[in-house]
């Protein structure tokens, strides 16, 4: 009968999300480890219906990501980018504030990284410790510079009622727009032909441990990973964060509790901002050396916003979310210069191993919704 | 009761519902028998709702069966159970708040005509249950629901469930949100629905009114159906004691205390609303230490807006907030806090808990400037879990785990939390809105009995509240809240309940002048008065007087 049949079904779908909202840590990271499998079987069925050899797709495909010393390098380096400004997106989405600007925050923190770096070089010694010093300066100007271009939208939000992912959106255009103009004009490379600032002094840079390739340092990483620890200190173990996860809840109950609202949103905005600065210092320290025409940098601020939703905004899990973006997108590249299959079909398999592993999380989100929705009482 | 050969209209055997671990029913059975009113009583957790809601089709029980007269019967959703003749009144209205009564009552079950909805039909017919039942309803039928009071939104969906020809009617706590005199017109319309052969589950935890309606009494307590009397042949005391499992006392003597000095004083307050009215106009007030005042009044006539000003989370219009004799009339709500003006919300859902944190996260709500629990910028959560532990040891709540989350406890064991963490605060004042709204009959007790104890302790207090039992029973003094103002300050020993009903509808005691002077008289106060304040409390539309 269809009437047990449905009801068969919907138990069925309890047992699942009852399953899911029971899942530990561990289970859930092999659920998203079964689902990228999944999902790679899935994209090598499509390679293979479309005519390409799906061994050799799935040979480039980890080759591309693991394979070499120098690709490592690249995923790492890659990965290191969208885990900060993912963990940019996730401490505003944790406190409820949409900010969809990290990518106007990290063009402005780059080139404020790389001016102030080129301004303060001739007060500095050359040495090692001038160095330090620089990078220093430099990192202290992308945080600031990426929080107050945060801010901005958050002060325009709490006092003028103005939507935050529309401004947020609108000053990633103004950023990339006013940010090229200075590079194609002011800033530009004496003689250069290429849109881009003057190099950064040698002594401006992370040293190369393990990986002798240029473009990406261990110490990049350990610095990325002490950022993420910092940053869950923060959100779970003071005040601040505390102020910021409750308006995420619930912002009522933050008011209720002493929460300065208008405050606080522009206190999340500053904070994402100064992360998504972070992000740029380390893009231009460790990678570029210079700051670049920012429309043609990879939109990392963009992608944050997927790699963050992945790790459900929470900081910690950024970190395999990063990695696992990271590796997508370095294999992405590896597949397009090393085989014909076209990039087209590689960009859906990359969506289907993305969709598969949102999707248990996000049938968690929902079952835990459901199941509180149905608890009155 | 039942004629010998009428099958019991419903019949649950052995019905048992688990979440996870969790048993919200344990074998229950329940008879309701064709043509009477049966009172599903029990405190808040008890599992009134969980089963009724299996009956309703909006879970499925574990175990156990369903007959609907006589027909054994599974319904996978509420329509399969309409179409056996079960309706719902929820507690919470299910209503489309911008769309008119007509379309809220006939959405999903138009009629239809050439593949157009007749609403001509659905007119008549609903005029016609309408008239029958001698509702309001009819003529309302082209008003957005938004614009109704709660009391007529009530009979919308009480209409809606007959529109759909409903046979059995589930009510879930219909009385909570009603004035005394609104409860009684209720009570009319469930005796004429019984009259026309229906039969009605009414789900309350209040005693006097299933007493005053129901035929049958069914006990629910923890998931088990202690029992069920006849209303005839039982008593309040013997129903409190099958709920609670133990003796309750009803009337605890208010004590004498030592009045000190006043503590919060609010003089000339206007405050703006929501939506940009004015909802309090030149209130004044004065609490003193060892004592409470108790504000009373139909919901949405401005205590809410008062409060708010009180504790800081509303700017006044104008006028004047003191607290120990200091202005703090600009102070922020963080400010206040901190200087000892605790405040228990008028919802807990909402303000008082973050639903999805766990008993510690709630804990700290509000405490989080505050040492132990934070050491400059950073918390301490040890000392928050041990404070957590503490609230939980004295206000016994259950269950007594501190990694509960907040929404999986039932409504007492919240508002306990919520209670014990604002007295931990060691405030002066404890402003307290609804403190025993949608609380079961044992915790209402315990709250109530902390609520006079601080007040012995020399705290000043503030009880807002619309019931007026509860206001009469705690208060020193009462203000009567109508329309933003204080119609009248009344010592609770000296009014009766109908006088403080009629004071909250808007009409002053005899011998004064009625305050919306208007002429109307105390008979048609009972019905349209308390509907008029309440809408004119909401929507301003006559506009306060000063």
């Amino acid at each position: 009968m269809s009437a047990t049949d449905e009801s068969g079904a919907r138990s069925l779908l309890d047992r699942v999300s009852d399953r899911l909202l029971d899942a530990t840590v561990l289970e859930r990271f092999g659920i998203a480890l079964a689902s990228i499998l999944t999902a790679i079987l899935l994209g090598l069925l499509m390679v293979a219906a479309a005519g390409y050899n799906p061994i050799i797709f799935l040979n480039n495909l980890i080759v591309g990501a693991v394979g070499s010393e120098r690709v490592l390098a690249r995923t790492l380096r890659i990965s290191t980018f969208f885990i900060v400004t993912g963990v940019a997106v996730a401490v505003a989405f944790r406190a409820g504030v949409f900010n969809i600007g990290v990518q106007g925050q990290f063009v402005v923190g780059g080139l404020a990284c790389a001016m102030s770096i080129l301004w303060a070089a001739p007060y500095l010694p050359s040495g090692s410790l001038g160095g330090v010093g620089l990078m220093l300066i430099g990192t202290v100007a992308a945080a600031v510079s990426g929080g107050l271009y945060g801010a901005f939208p958050g002060v325009l939000k709490a006092y003028a009622d103005a939507n935050e992912i529309i401004t947020t959106i609108m000053l990633n255009f103004i950023a990339i727009g006013v940010v090229s103009w200075l590079i194609t004009n002011p800033f530009r490379e004496a003689g250069s032909t290429n849109v881009q600032t003057e190099p950064l002094p040698a002594n401006v840079g992370l040293p190369p441990i393990v990986f002798g390739e240029s473009g990406f340092s261990v110490v990049g990483l350990v610095l990325t990973l002490a950022l993420v620890a910092v940053v869950a200190v923060v959100m779970t173990r003071t005040r601040f964060g505390y102020d910021m996860m409750t308006s995420g809840y619930q912002a009522s109950a933050a008011v209720y509790s002493g929460v300065d609202a208008k405050r606080n949103v522009v206190a999340t905005m500053s904070f994402s901002g100064a992360v998504a600065g972070l992000a740029s210092a380390l893009f231009v320290i460790m990678y570029q050396g210079r700051f670049l025409e920012p429309a043609s940098i990879h939109t990392y601020g963009y992608d944050a916003i997927a790699v963050s939703l992945l790790a459900a905004n929470n900081p910690l899990a950024v970190v395999p979310a990063g990695l696992l973006f990271g590796g997508l997108n370095s294999s992405t590249s590896y597949i397009q210069i090393y085989s014909d299959v076209p990039v087209q079909l590689i960009d859906g398999i990359v969506g289907i191993v993305i969709l598969f592993v949102a999707v248990p999380e996000l049938f968690r989100m929902a079952a835990n919704r459901a199941t509180t929705g149905g608890e009155d009482e | 009761m039942t004629a010998n050969n009428t099958p019991p209209a419903v019949r649950l055997e052995g019905i048992t519902k688990q979440f996870g671990d969790v048993v919200a029913n344990d074998s229950v059975d329940f008879t309701l028998d064709a043509g009477s009113i049966h009172a599903l009583i029990g405190e808040n957790g008890s599992g009134k709702t969980t089963l009724m809601s299996i009956l309703y089709g909006l879970y499925d029980q574990s175990e156990g069966t369903i007959h609907v007269n006589g027909e054994e019967r599974s319904f996978d959703t509420p329509r399969d159970a309409m179409n056996a003749g079960v309706g719902m009144i929820h507690q919470h209205f299910q209503l489309v708040m911008p769309m008119t009564v007509l379309q809220n009552i006939i959405l999903g079950h138009e009629p239809v005509e050439n593949g157009l909805v007749d609403e001509a039909r659905a007119r008549e017919d609903i005029e016609a249950i309408s008239t029958r039942y001698g509702f309001d309803v009819g003529e309302h039928l082209d008003t957005p629901v938004s614009e109704l009071d709660l009391g007529t939104r009530q009979r919308v969906e009480i209409v809606k469930s007959l529109y759909r020809g409903a046979e059995i009617l589930i009510l879930d706590e219909p009385t909570a949100v009603l004035t005394p005199q609104e409860v009684e017109g209720l009570i009319e319309l469930m005796e004429d629905l019984r009259a026309d052969g229906r039969s009605l589950i009414f789900i309350s935890h209040k005693l006097d009114e299933a007493l005053a309606v129901a035929d049958d009494i069914t006990v629910l307590r923890d998931g088990n159906a202690v029992g069920t009397v006849s209303a005839s042949e039982t008593s309040e005391e013997e129903l409190a004691r099958m709920m609670v499992g133990r003796n309750v006392l009803f009337d605890s003597d208010a004590r004498e205390t030592t009045i000190g000095e006043p503590v919060l004083e609010a003089e000339g307050l206007r405050v703006i609303g929501d939506r940009g009215l004015e909802k309090v106009s030149e209130v004044s007030l004065s609490v003193r230490e060892g004592e409470i005042l108790g504000i009373a009044g139909v919901q949405g006539n401005g205590q809410t807006e008062l409060v708010e000003a009180l504790t800081g989370l509303r700017t006044l219009g104008s006028g004047v907030v003191r607290f120990d004799g200091d202005d703090i009339s600009a102070m922020s709500r963080r400010d206040r806090i901190e200087a000892g003006i605790a405040y228990v919300p008028e919802d807990r859902h909402v303000e008082g808990l973050v639903m999805e944190y766990d008993l510690v996260g709630n804990g700290l709500l509000g405490n989080q400037t505050i040492e132990p629990f934070a050491n400059g910028g950073f918390l301490d959560w040890e000392a928050v879990r041990e404070h957590t532990e503490e609230i939980i040891e004295e206000f016994d709540v259950q269950p007594p785990n501190p990694d509960t989350e907040a929404e999986s406890l039932s409504g007492g064991n919240q508002q306990k939390f919520i209670v014990g963490r604002e007295i931990g605060h060691d405030p002066d004042v404890l402003v307290a809105s609804h403190p025993t709204r949608g609380v079961d009959i044992g915790s209402i007790e315990f709250i109530h009995d902390r609520l006079t104890e601080l007040r012995d302790e020399g705290l000043a207090l503030v009880v807002v509240s619309s019931k007026l039992e509860e206001i009469q029973k705690l208060s020193d003094r009462i203000a009567v809240m109508y329309e933003g103002e204080f119609i009248d300050t009344v010592d609770p020993s000296d009014v009766t309940e109908e006088e403080l009903g009629l004071l909250m509808a808007g009409q002053r005691l005899s011998g004064e002048d009625e305050v919306s002077g208007d002429g109307m008289t105390e008979g048609e106060m009972s019905e349209g008065g308390v509907s008029e304040g309440r809408m004119s409390g909401d929507e301003s539309s006559s506009g306060v007087e000063t």
